[in-house]
Parts: C-alpha cells; sequence; structure tokens
C-alpha cells in the first residue's frame, strides 16, 4: 500500500489545481444545498401546522379554505356531531373560520395575496402552540387584527399600524407565532371581519378537535355520513400534506436535476484534473513502480486522491452553504394562491446529499484516470525522465 | 496562427473534449434555468398595451357587479367592455396534466376586446349559440385529444356547481400557452348559481393606448364611494402581478445561475492554466524563433476562446433539443403553462457568457506565458 500520506500531500503540493477543483465541485454543491434549503424549508413551514386529532370540514369539491363557502346552520350542525371534545367547563372545541384573501404589498414592493382568516374564540385552544410574541389578542367588536410574526416582516406591518381589510379599518394590536403556516396570515374576530368582507353568516371551514387521532378518523366518517352536509372532512396534516407537496414539490425536482447536470459537469473537471495530476507525475509513477508498489496500489493511491478531492469539496460547499439557514424569504403557496413565508433550511440531511454528490463525483472523475496511471509500463514512465 | 491553436485544441484530445463537456453542460443548465424562469414570468409580452383590467380592489376572490359593465364603457376612450370570470375547477383529476385555465366569458362581446384570437366563423356562430358550448385553444385539443362536438364535464370548486360542455369551436394564437385554456358561457354558470350578478374581472379596450393612465384614474374614481372598490391596471401589469406573487424564487434562480457561471469559469480557467503551464518551453521555443509576445498572446487566449465558442454552442444545442423532450416533464412539475422557448435574451446571455468565460480563462495563463523569460523557460527543459 502507498501511504495516505502520499495522498494528501499530493494534493497539497499542486494545491493551486487542487484547490480551483475543489472550489468548481464546491460551488456545485452550493447550489444542490440551496435549492433543496429552498424546498425544506417550504416544508417544514407547513409541516408544523396541524394536528392529526383535529379535523378541519370544507364544503366538498373544494381543495383549500378560501374556495369553501357554507352557511351558519351547516357550521352549527358540525359543532354538535358526536366526538367533539369539549373543554373543562364544557365549550366545544371547535372553531369556525372564514378565509378571504387580500392583495397587500412588500416591503420590496411588490404585490402579494394575504390570507386574512376571521376566527372564533375557540381558535386558540384547538391550537395549543398559538403564541403572542408582541402585544396582545385582538378584542372583538373593535377592529383589532393580529398579524403572523413571520408575515409582518415581509409586509412592514408593526404593532399600531392600521390598514385596511375589506370596507374597514383595522388596527394592529399583536404578532403571534407557534401554528406554522398561520405565521402566513393575519387573524380577526370571526364577527368583524365577516362583516367588513360581506361573509357574515357563511364560514369557510371548520375546526373539530377529536379526543385522538383515531377519534379524529370516527368524526371524519360521521361527518361525511351525514346526508344534511355537503362537506369533505380531513385531519388537518392531510389538509397541509397537498399544499406542502404541491409547493414544495417542484423545487425538489428541480435540485435533483440540477444537481446531476451539475454533477456531471463537475466530473468533468475532476476527470481533467486527475489526468493532469497523472500525467505531471509520471516519473514518480514509474518510480515507485520500480519501488515495488503493486499496479493495484498505484490505482487505490490515485482513486483515493480523487475521492478525498470530492470529500473536502463537499465539505466546503456545505461549508459555504451554512449561511443560507434561516433566510427568511416567501413564495406563493401553488394551492391558495396566497403567500407563504419560510426560512431557507439548510437540513443535516441537505448538507449530507450535498457532500454526498462531490463524493460520487469525485468517485466518478477519479475512475478513469486512476486506471490509466496503474496501466502504463515502467519503461514508458521513466522513460519520461 | 490559426493552425497552431487549432494543432494545441487536438494535442490533447482528452482534455479538450473534458473541458468544453463541462462548459457545455454548464451552458446547458443556465439556458435551461433562464427557460423555466421565463416560462415562469406570466407578463405576458404580447399584450398590447390598449387593453386594461379591472378587477375588485380587495383581491380577485372578491367579484365586482354585473352592472359595473355598462358604467365602465361610458369612461372616455373606451370603446368595448367585457367580463371574464375565472372559474378554475376540476377536470378528471387533480394532476397537472389535465389542469387548464378555464375562463367563462360573455361571447357577444368578448371578440370586441379580444380580437387578437382566430377563430373559424362558422364554429364562433355555433359556440355563441349554444349556452353550454365551449371553445378551446388549438394546442389544448390535441394534447387532450379533443374533437368539435365532444363533451367534457368540469366539476365546479370556487363554483359548487358542476358543469358539462360541448366543444364547439376552436382558436389560433401565436403565442405559445395561450391556446391552453378554455372559454365558456358565463350565463350558464350565472344560471345555475340563480344569477348573482357578478363578474371577476372586465377587460376594456381603449382607442388609444396613451389614455391607459386617464382610464386607469377614471375607473378607479368611479367606484370609489361604492361597496366595491376597483383596481384598474394594464393587461401587462395585471399579468406581472401574478409573477409578483411568486416572490423571491427568481431571484433564488438568478443566484444559481451566478454559482454555475463562478463554478465553470473556475473549471476552464484551472485547464487553461493547466495547458499553458505544460507549454513553457513550447513558448520559449516560438519565442526564440520570433514569435512576438503578442502573438504568443493572441495564441493561447484564441485557444481557449476557441474552447468557450465551441463549448457554448453545444450546451445551447443541448437545451434547443432538450426544450422539446422536456416540455411535458417541465409542465408536469408545474413551471409555467407551456411556452418553453429558447428565446433571443436567453440565447444571447449563454453565448456571451460561454465566449466570456473562455476569453477570461485565457487571459492569465496567456499573460504568463507571454512575461515569461525565454532563457527561464528554456531553463526548465
Amino acid at each position: 500500500m502507498i501511504p495516505i500520506k502520499y495522498t494528501y500531500r499530493n494534493l497539497f503540493e499542486r494545491r493551486g489545481v487542487a484547490f480551483m477543483t475543489l472550489a468548481s465541485i464546491g460551488f456545485v454543491v452550493l447550489v444542490y444545498i440551496g435549492v433543496l434549503a429552498l424546498a425544506g424549508g417550504l416544508r417544514a413551514a407547513f409541516a408544523d401546522t396541524g394536528d392529526p386529532s383535529v379535523v378541519i370540514v370544507m364544503r366538498d369539491g373544494t381543495r383549500a379554505e378560501m374556495e369553501s363557502s357554507y352557511a351558519q346552520e351547516s357550521h352549527r350542525l358540525l359543532t354538535t356531531m358526536p366526538g367533539v371534545e369539549r373543554t373543562a367547563d364544557g365549550a366545544v372545541m371547535a372553531s369556525g373560520e372564514t378565509v378571504t384573501i387580500q392583495i397587500f404589498n412588500r416591503v420590496d414592493g411588490t404585490e402579494t395575496n394575504v390570507m386574512v382568516r376571521g376566527v372564533e374564540p375557540g381558535a386558540f385552544g384547538i391550537r395549543p402552540g398559538f403564541e403572542i410574541t408582541e402585544g396582545r389578542v385582538f378584542e372583538p367588536g373593535r377592529g383589532e387584527i393580529i398579524v403572523g410574526r413571520s408575515l409582518a416582516g415581509r409586509l412592514g406591518l408593526r404593532v399600531g399600524d392600521e390598514r385596511e381589510l375589506g370596507r374597514n379599518t383595522f388596527r394592529v394590536v399583536g404578532l403571534f407565532s407557534g401554528v406554522g403556516a398561520h405565521g402566513s396570515e393575519i387573524w380577526g374576530d370571526y364577527r368583524d371581519l365577516g362583516d367588513s368582507f360581506r361573509r357574515s353568516g357563511y364560514y369557510s371551514s371548520t375546526r373539530l378537535q377529536a379526543a385522538s387521532p383515531a377519534a379524529a378518523r370516527d368524526l371524519i366518517e360521521t361527518v361525511k355520513a351525514d346526508q344534511r352536509l355537503q362537506v369533505q372532512a380531513l385531519t388537518e396534516p392531510e389538509y397541509y400534506e397537498l399544499q406542502s407537496e404541491t409547493s414544495s414539490g417542484q423545487f425538489i425536482i428541480l435540485g435533483n436535476v440540477l444537481a446531476v447536470l451539475m454533477a456531471i459537469g463537475a466530473c468533468f473537471a475532476a476527470a481533467n484534473t486527475m489526468y493532469a495530476q497523472v500525467a505531471a507525475r509520471a516519473r514518480e509513477i514509474g518510480t515507485l513502480r520500480a519501488l515495488g508498489f503493486k499496479r493495484r496500489s498505484i490505482m487505490g493511491s490515485f482513486f483515493l486522491e480523487a475521492v478525498l478531492l470530492g470529500v473536502v469539496a463537499g465539505g466546503f460547499g456545505a461549508l459555504l452553504s451554512l449561511p443560507l439557514n434561516a433566510i427568511q424569504t416567501g413564495t406563493m403557496n401553488q394551492v391558495t394562491f396566497s403567500e407563504i413565508t419560510f426560512q431557507l433550511r439548510t437540513t443535516p440531511f441537505a448538507l449530507f446529499s450535498g457532500i454526498f454528490l462531490a463524493t460520487v463525483t469525485g468517485v466518478l472523475g477519479g475512475l478513469l484516470p486512476a486506471f490509466g496511471a496503474s496501466r502504463q509500463k515502467i519503461t514508458d514512465l521513466l522513460r519520461e525522465a | 496562427m490559426i493552425k497552431l491553436i487549432r494543432r494545441n485544441l487536438l494535442r490533447n484530445k482528452r482534455r479538450t473534449f473534458l473541458t468544453m463537456a463541462s462548459l457545455a453542460m454548464a451552458l446547458f443548465i443556465l439556458s435551461l434555468l433562464g427557460v423555466v424562469n421565463d416560462a415562469m414570468n406570466f407578463a405576458d409580452e404580447s399584450a398590447i398595451p390598449d387593453r386594461l383590467v379591472v378587477r375588485n380592489a380587495i383581491s380577485l376572490t372578491f367579484p365586482l357587479p354585473e352592472a359595473y359593465e355598462q358604467r365602465l364603457r361610458t369612461i372616455d376612450n373606451v370603446v368595448a367592455v367585457t367580463p371574464q370570470n375565472w372559474f378554475q375547477g376540476v377536470y378528471k383529476d387533480q394532476r397537472p396534466e389535465n389542469f387548464f385555465p378555464r375562463f367563462t366569458i360573455d361571447p357577444e362581446t368578448f371578440r370586441s376586446v379580444f380580437y387578437d384570437l382566430e377563430w373559424n366563423e362558422e364554429e364562433w356562430e355555433a359556440f355563441a349559440e349554444q349556452r353550454t358550448a365551449f371553445a378551446a385553444g388549438r394546442e389544448l385539443t390535441e394534447i387532450q385529444g379533443w374533437s368539435l362536438g365532444d363533451t367534457i364535464t368540469i366539476k365546479g370548486d370556487i363554483f359548487p356547481i358542476d358543469v358539462e360542455l360541448q366543444l364547439r369551436a376552436i382558436y389560433d394564437f401565436d403565442e405559445p400557452g395561450q391556446e391552453r385554456q378554455i372559454f365558456f358561457h358565463r350565463r350558464y354558470v350565472e344560471e345555475a348559481m340563480g344569477n348573482p350578478g357578478q363578474n371577476g374581472t372586465y377587460w376594456l379596450l381603449l382607442d388609444d393606448p396613451e389614455a391607459a393612465p386617464a382610464v386607469i384614474a377614471a375607473a378607479e374614481t368611479m367606484f370609489e364611494n361604492s361597496d366595491n372598490q376597483v383596481r384598474a391596471e394594464t393587461a401587462e401589469a395585471f399579468a406581472a402581478s401574478f409573477t409578483e406573487m411568486l416572490g423571491n424564487i427568481q431571484f433564488f434562480f438568478s443566484m444559481i445561475g451566478l454559482a454555475i457561471v463562478i463554478s465553470i469559469f473556475l473549471i476552464t480557467a484551472n485547464t487553461m492554466a493547466m495547458a499553458a503551464r505544460e507549454r513553457t518551453t513550447e513558448v520559449s521555443v516560438l519565442r526564440t524563433l520570433g514569435f512576438r509576445r503578442n502573438q504568443v498572446l493572441g495564441m493561447v487566449i484564441g485557444e481557449s476562446l476557441a474552447v468557450g465558442v465551441l463549448g457554448s454552442a453545444l450546451g445551447l444545442g443541448f437545451t434547443a433539443v432538450a426544450i422539446q423532450g422536456a416540455t411535458p416533464f417541465l409542465e408536469q412539475m408545474g413551471f409555467g403553462f407551456g411556452g418553453f422557448a429558447l428565446d433571443s435574451q436567453v440565447l444571447v446571455t449563454a453565448v456571451v457568457i460561454g465566449i466570456a468565460v473562455g476569453l477570461l480563462s485565457g487571459v492569465f495563463p496567456a499573460v504568463a506565458a507571454a512575461r515569461l523569460k525565454i532563457v527561464d523557460g528554456l531553463r526548465r527543459l
């Protein structure tokens, strides 16, 4: 065996060339991790939303809450269904909500759709993660709203600001978080917003708290079986899964297609570098062979060098990608056509995938040159000296 | 000179090939990215500045009263007004290939505003007369395999009704993507919904594009004190607002593009440096033979330039082929509705980048080679 020291010393000896190759593979890794972080962040934004014990009911045939609309009677009927939990003081754990969309401008002046949700007091009980991060919760009947913290940043809204929502003017009294994708929404009192948007007496969705995920399934069956209702029911995670898949799916595909194409390009670069290394070291190889090292060890040594180059490049790319983590951004939810804010997430999975990609690049790029190096005849190699 | 460059390129065929291939790959990705980015750009470049869109100021989810149509018509410079509504709904299933825009329109006024669609007059008459008829773009009928007389069912979502429609007319339009829509009678939906008397958008045709700002102001003021305030804008701005909703995605695309450019620059520069270093002695011999510094400089740069140009051509050739093959795939991924084309802007950008990378990566080794003192170069023998 040729000592490993020889391998890394070689890389270090020709650090100019090695660094250039390293950097080019590193950028490939950076792009790959970047796209995965985008997709991962989007998924995470939805993944934290919803409880498998909560059933969401919408009008039959609709995919998103703001497409759905039904009258008060249906909502009342839903809250009386068997299997809906009650609080200690006997209140039904359910929330009828009305969801509309209004145009807003982002801080950068561009335009976006924002989901505005009118909620009943029960909304907070079925969303235990809900927390106010600044100010306080709105009080019904006073034209007050609260804004998801990440959305507030995107829109430049602060506590105390006033905005027209529908016909009336509302005042921001608090910012909230902890409820996943709801962090991209504006919340207010069901009646206040219903009145302002002229949706009084109508609901977009009703959320019902069941005792357990299994109880939620039973509740869904009960709701579906009721002839008086023309609704569909599904658990909250099921509802958000569709939005998550639709919105992030294309980034994952894009990331993988880009990664494969770029990796092929980088393979050529790695092969180029390794061929040059082999050519530049012809005399050395000859000497090693003359000293009695086997063809296989020569091949192994060069191969190892290529792999090492790949791994280090992968690490370099991963390092470059770290500042991307937690960058706050937003795009269009492809199901609701409204703003969804999220943070880029360079998850361990994304980082590992990037390093893996670079390693494969090194392996594929190094295979042929290493083989070539071991094939040459000692006499040819030494003659060049 | 040229001969020397060619010979040098061919000397290490493997290296030249590998460099060119990596450059081609990079430009392939870059131009493909550009194409996708273009397709995500909803901005309708064919939009004629003589058309305006009026919608509810809150958002598109809120309709406008029917009566607004007549009032908008009274504004100066407005020659025609027609309603258009987004029906959405589901055709067959939720798969992206079965998604296409579905609008309800008023056949009486539709063509006075959307005068640029091409119709067969007999088909149009048949469509206009039958309340349950629909019209589709030619491309869409080919994709779905529809022919005149076929009946389809669209399951309603925003509107809680299912509509059964019969294909009566097929239109042509020269912009790709615009042939992938269907139109049907708004009356049909209105009646099924119990005549709420609403429309999603009104499209206005102006006799003078210059009048657009004045008409926009007039329309917005007209309904300022009504229950439904309106927002008016040019058709182009309306389309652009959909692109804006995508947010920073296009910015990320540009960043990816930049990283790719840096990456290929490093690769090519690296190879050129290797190629030049290998030839130190040779350069000195050439200089001894009487070649001037400039000629040596030109030779090395010429070589990398050739790699750049050939690599770009190869990469863009890939893209052109790939677009043909990948369009259905890209559509399935949901990147825009058709309209994937390698437009001149993407093409020029890619070629410029390819050449620039070729040039720049040759400069350093070229200068180094030209600067080298003859004696130093020969000493290395």
